[in-house]
């Protein structure tokens, strides 16, 4: 079967906007995971709950920057609030138990969802409507504003670890925890900000995508499986690996789907998880180790 | 101005430390000598809340810091250097001071006084301020990890083994800066195993065996009559 490169064209680009969205979402879990070894079950939710944020204060104020913000500000604050409560205290233990309690975390946090908000979906309307012709379709802009923003808040992220003065500190608690406490940094306070961080870019990376997909409680279920997939074969704790690993997967879902349905596109991500554990586990996208 | 009294301190089941007592008054140096595995690793370790003692009391400026957690107690004024250096590899050198000196209540222009004075006493380290820790030789990661611990503007700082591994230049080195700090009014509490460069630099020195102190005396008094030196450390 021939593909009309027109068609081509236009799955490359839902491949780059879906795999920015995934690459925000795994940025959160990646970091999170190389700065406190904790694998978070509970980031689908905090997702989730993000969007559903969105929803709330888009009702309030009906402006969908605020919602974007202020979501981001009180899942962040939440996810501040998770960790000094549920995770703090397990600082040391065996990682199955971090594993676990986050486990729980993503239970209550999905059946709050559904008790707060009801079983019923709800949407994000666009904050803009324009579209603009490519080829003999109508494209949203909004699409390519979703994939220019994710980028903007990796990046933002990297210049804030590279640079800051608490992305210092928080590199140095990566490498070793024990000498970054006797140079006078504050390692549970780190922990926390970690933790408020990449909830703060779960929470934003649900409601920017909640206007294309709609807001229900389950919806973190999907989203965090796929964002496993992509921190996996980019190497767990890698944020440049994560980013590549989002774009590559989603680019091949999309360019699949050209052939098949997209339910059965998904097959594609986990081909390549397979493949990735199997051949090089460390992650597809890190430097070969020495 | 730091008391150790009585101190016990273990690694799960295994007694390390037997009560030991140690003193160190202000800007002073005082030398801790013992063979390997007598507890002088685990004294500094434990005066800077790495390991909890069990029992007995660390008194730092009248305050017990017994079981205090280590950044409080850098930001107390004291700074430690491990005998591994712990450099933070992946950080490049001016990342790695940049780590001791993004602290509250301290000006611009204090960080850079602070910078300047480490990079003219270890030339290297401008040079290789742009690159990783981990590149850095062995003698380069020790001045590395000392200047760190100058960011921290310590009043004491805990020295583990500092010239071990090192050619004998990186030592003289080691030894310059031991004396700049103590010239600054800095103490040090110095553990090694090179005895004459310890009994030279300190005012007194402690001799520790089987996780106790056995001996202590004034550096001079042992220069002068080794008789302790060779009982205990077999040199």
């Amino acid at each position: 079967m021939v593909i009309p490169w027109e068609l081509l064209v236009i799955q490359l680009l839902n491949g780059v906007i879906i795999g920015m969205i995934l690459a925000l979402v795994a940025s959160g879990l990646t970091l999170i995971f190389g700065i406190m070894d904790v694998v978070n079950f509970a980031h689908g939710e905090l997702y989730m709950l993000g969007a559903y944020m969105g929803t709330t204060v888009m009702l309030t104020t009906g402006n969908f920057w605020l919602a974007l913000g202020g979501s981001a500000l009180t899942i962040a604050a939440l996810g501040a609030v998770v960790q000094v409560t549920a995770l703090r205290p397990l600082l040391g233990r065996d990682p199955l138990t971090t594993i676990l309690a986050t486990f729980g975390i993503s239970l209550v946090l999905q059946n709050y969802a559904l008790w707060q908000y009801g079983p019923v979906a709800r949407k994000i309307d666009e904050p803009f409507t324009g579209q603009f012709a490519l080829f003999h379709l109508q494209f949203p802009w909004y699409r390519v504003v979703i994939a220019l923003l994710s980028a903007a808040i990796i990046l933002a992220l990297w210049l804030f670890m590279k640079y800051g003065k608490y992305g210092i500190w928080i590199r140095a608690t990566t490498q070793d925890r024990v000498m970054a406490a006797a140079m006078g940094i504050p390692v549970p306070l780190v922990y926390t900000m970690v933790f408020a961080i990449g909830s703060a870019m779960a929470a934003a990376s649900g409601v920017l995508y909640a206007p294309l997909v709609g807001i229900n409680h389950a919806m973190g279920l999907d989203v965090i499986l796929r964002a496993f997939i992509v921190v996996v074969v980019g190497g767990m704790g890698n944020l440049a690996g994560s980013v590549l690993a989002a774009i590559f997967i989603s680019l091949l879902e999309a360019l699949a789907s050209l052939w098949v349905s997209p339910a059965q596109a998904v097959i594609v991500s986990f081909i390549v998880l397979i493949l990735t554990l199997l051949i090089r586990p460390t992650g597809l996208f890190v430097p070969t180790p020495k | 101005m730091l008391t150790l009294e009585n101190v016990h301190t273990f690694y799960g089941k295994s007694h390390i430390l037997h009560g030991v007592s140690v003193e160190v008054g202000p800007g002073e140096v005082v030398g801790l000598l013992g063979r390997n595995g007598v507890g002088k690793s685990t004294t500094l370790k434990t005066i800077m809340g790495l390991v909890r003692p069990s029992q007995g009391r660390v008194v730092f400026e009248g305050r017990d810091i017994g079981g205090w957690a280590p950044h409080r107690l850098a930001h107390l004024g004291i700074a430690y250097v491990p005998e591994d250096r712990r450099i933070f590899r992946l950080l490049t050198v001016y990342e790695n001071l940049r780590t001791g000196l993004d602290r509250g209540g301290i000006t611009e222009q204090r960080k850079t006084e602070l910078l300047e004075k480490v990079y003219e006493n270890f030339p290297v380290l401008r040079e290789r301020r742009n690159q990783a820790g981990g590149t850095l030789s062995g003698g380069e990661q020790q001045m590395l990890a000392i200047a760190r611990a100058m960011m921290l503007e310590p009043k004491i700082i805990l020295l583990d083994e500092p010239t071990e591994g090192l050619m004998p230049r990186m030592v003289t080195q080691i030894r310059h800066i031991v004396d700049v700090l103590h010239r600054e009014g800095v103490a040090i509490l110095l553990v090694e195993q090179n005895v004459p460069m310890t009994l030279e630099v300190s005012r007194r020195v402690y001799i520790m065996e089987k996780g106790q102190v056995r001996h202590h005396a004034p550096a001079e008094a042992l220069r002068e009559d080794q008789t302790m030196i060779h009982q205990y450390l077999g040199v």
